[in-house]
């Protein structure tokens, strides 16, 4: 009996230790969706469960009359959507390539692939941007675009998925008199779908949060995306006159409908994420 | 006569089509290496060149040899730079990689309820915009009306000067760190949990092991791969650091120098003030280090080891 009690105690602990940590991870988001309809004096006001003495949307109002917010939200979709589907195309071709054709080269062309992924982007930073600023690719949507089109992870994703098509079909479809390209788009495609769903969260999710790139290679207050003009809320503030309302209304339009995207489809984000690290 | 005309005919449809067999995966592939050349390997070169070079961007280069690393080595703001990420990085692995690690092994019991409610919860800050959150922290780091000061100025105490203390800044930078990437370093030890068999915890358990005991003689060894693929990506994105450290001290790296990261002092030297030549040896420095530290991080797994 005194066992089964202490059972009983461990799983009333692991319960209390595991739903306070994830409240805790939440609560910055929760503050800040609360602090986007208080005033700037309510979001310091203690304690901060307190509701605004007036619910309003306020913030988001002077939000998009003051600021280019709506600009900033159009540059950062088109940008990632366009990067999304250029990613699509030219990852799962590759990853096609890697996973069913024999060729020559293959073993050392994929070493290269692979041996990309470990080297962090920051390091050519510099000379990427002298590169860009050298074909006047600055403040040109294709600075945006055109490098990050086929990303040597998404190739390995893709890869992987496509190792588990059956070639038969493949062959079959080849005996029938059917051209690689059409391989390619009618029996490849159809089968890996889910890669494709979660390679293309993924691209989608990494180009809306991305900074340090655009910030370097878009001028301009109506050209920048989400996270660039974001930040210049806050930098091009007085430090007594800082919007914290119409930042926190900013911060919640920018992450409030990814989180919601996330929550819809969590399965293939974390099969995204993990299958590099089990099976590679 | 028609039957080899049929025959020719499929011969060259064959031929044809052997040919584009042979050739197809070299046109599928190409995307990837003309972008890597042109964009990846190709700026790579340049910063290996002008990282011998001082240029401004505008006039002619001059060729300084090996002054440039000379400079940077003896330079006191990149010793701090290089010193406070060695502390991100060292942080991340001492703390925020085992508490991803229990969290889950906790998120993977039999007995926890709504275990989807919960992991969703701690995966919520991986898909957060960093520019959002980090304005958020910003707030609750105030040292006069922040949140989290809040119990301390209730009970009298000395308020925490988050953002202004030498000390402190790293602190808050590292909670923000461990905010941002327990999440995801869970999702990663939790698949890595599922593939240990079910089985070696069974007969442990036969044997009397503790719980203790299956977690370091089991759970551990058994994610030994795992540990080391999340220690890599853990170290490279310490390394990579920036957005958070920017937003947070409003792009100074401050108070004087004690939060910059490395890569922070790359953007300023060669991005505001355009010492190009320069930045491309702190570049080039820091290649050298995710190399070998990557290597030294390999072997010390036992990567290399011939029979495991």
């Amino acid at each position: 009996m005194g066992e089964r009690f202490g059972q009983r105690l461990g799983v009333i602990a692991l319960h209390v230790v595991v739903i306070s940590g994830a409240l805790l991870t939440v609560a910055p988001i929760a503050f800040m969706i609360y602090s986007s309809f208080k005033t700037t004096t309510e979001i310091f006001t203690l304690p901060p469960w307190l509701p605004p003495a007036v619910w309003s949307f306020k913030n988001y109002e002077t939000l998009l009359t003051n600021w280019p917010f709506p600009y900033w939200y159009i540059n950062s979709i088109i940008y990632a959507a366009v990067v999304t589907i250029f990613v699509l195309f030219f990852c799962s071709l590759a990853g096609f390539a890697f996973a069913k054709y024999y060729f020559r080269g293959k073993n050392l062309l994929f070493i290269v692939l692979i041996g990309s992924t470990m080297i962090p982007f920051q390091l050519i930073l510099i000379p990427l941007f002298i590169l860009m600023s050298r074909i006047d690719w600055v403040n040109h949507p294709a600075s945006m675009i055109i490098p990050w089109m086929a990303p040597a992870f998404g190739i390995f994703l893709m890869r992987q998925y496509i190792q588990a098509v059956p070639s038969e079909l493949m062959e079959s479809a080849r005996i029938d008199g059917a051209s690689e390209l059409r391989i390619y788009a009618q029996v490849i495609v159809p089968l890996v779908r889910p890669g494709l769903t979660t390679l293309a969260i993924l691209t989608f999710l990494g180009s809306w949060n991305s900074f340090i790139w655009p910030l370097m290679v878009l001028r301009g207050s109506r050209v920048v995306t989400l996270p660039v003009g974001i930040a210049t809320m806050r930098s091009q503030a007085t430090a007594s006159q800082i919007p914290y309302g119409e930042m926190m209304a900013a911060a919640t339009l920018v992450s409030v409908p990814v989180i919601a995207l996330f929550l819809m489809l969590q399965r293939y984000f974390i099969s995204g994420l993990t299958i590099g690290a089990v099976k590679g | 006569m028609v039957q080899a005309a049929m025959t020719r005919g499929r011969e060259a449809r064959d031929a044809g089509g052997f040919q584009q067999h042979k050739l197809a995966p070299y046109a599928f592939i190409s995307p990837f290496y003309v972008l890597f050349a042109f964009f990846f390997l190709a700026p790579s070169l340049i910063a290996l060149v002008l990282s011998l070079f001082r240029w401004d961007g505008i006039n002619d280069p001059r060729f300084v040899l090996a002054r440039n690393y000379g400079r940077l080595l003896s330079d006191k703001v990149f010793a701090q730079a290089a010193t406070n990420t060695a502390v991100y990085a060292i942080a991340s692995l001492l703390i925020v990689l085992p508490l991803a690690l229990v969290l889950a092994v906790l998120l993977n019991s039999k007995s926890l309820r709504f275990s989807n409610v919960w992991r969703a919860m701690y995966f919520t800050p991986v898909v957060t915009s960093t520019v959002a959150i980090t304005l958020v922290f910003q707030i609750l780091y105030n040292r006069d009306i922040g949140l989290l000061n809040a119990p301390l100025i209730y009970l009298g105490l000395e308020p925490i000067y988050w953002l202004g203390d030498r000390s402190w800044v790293k602190v808050a930078i590292i909670i923000l760190i461990a905010w941002r990437s327990t999440g995801l370093l869970t999702i990663y030890f939790l698949a890595g949990l599922q593939s240990i068999p079910e089985e070696l915890y069974e007969a442990a358990s036969i044997d009397g092991a503790s719980m203790l005991q299956k977690f370091y003689r089991i759970t551990i060894p058994m994610l030994r791969p795992i540990i080391l693929f999340v220690s890599i990506i853990l170290l490279l994105s310490s390394i990579q650091i920036f957005d958070e450290i920017q937003i947070l001290t409003n792009g100074t790296g401050g108070p004087a120098n004690a939060s910059m990261s490395v890569v922070q002092y790359l953007y300023e030297r060669g991005y505001t003030r355009l010492r190009l030549g320069f930045a491309s040896a702190v570049g080039t420095v820091l290649f050298a280090t995710v190399f070998i530290l990557s290597l030294l991080q390999l072997q010390w797994y036992g990567v290399f080891r011939k029979e495991d």
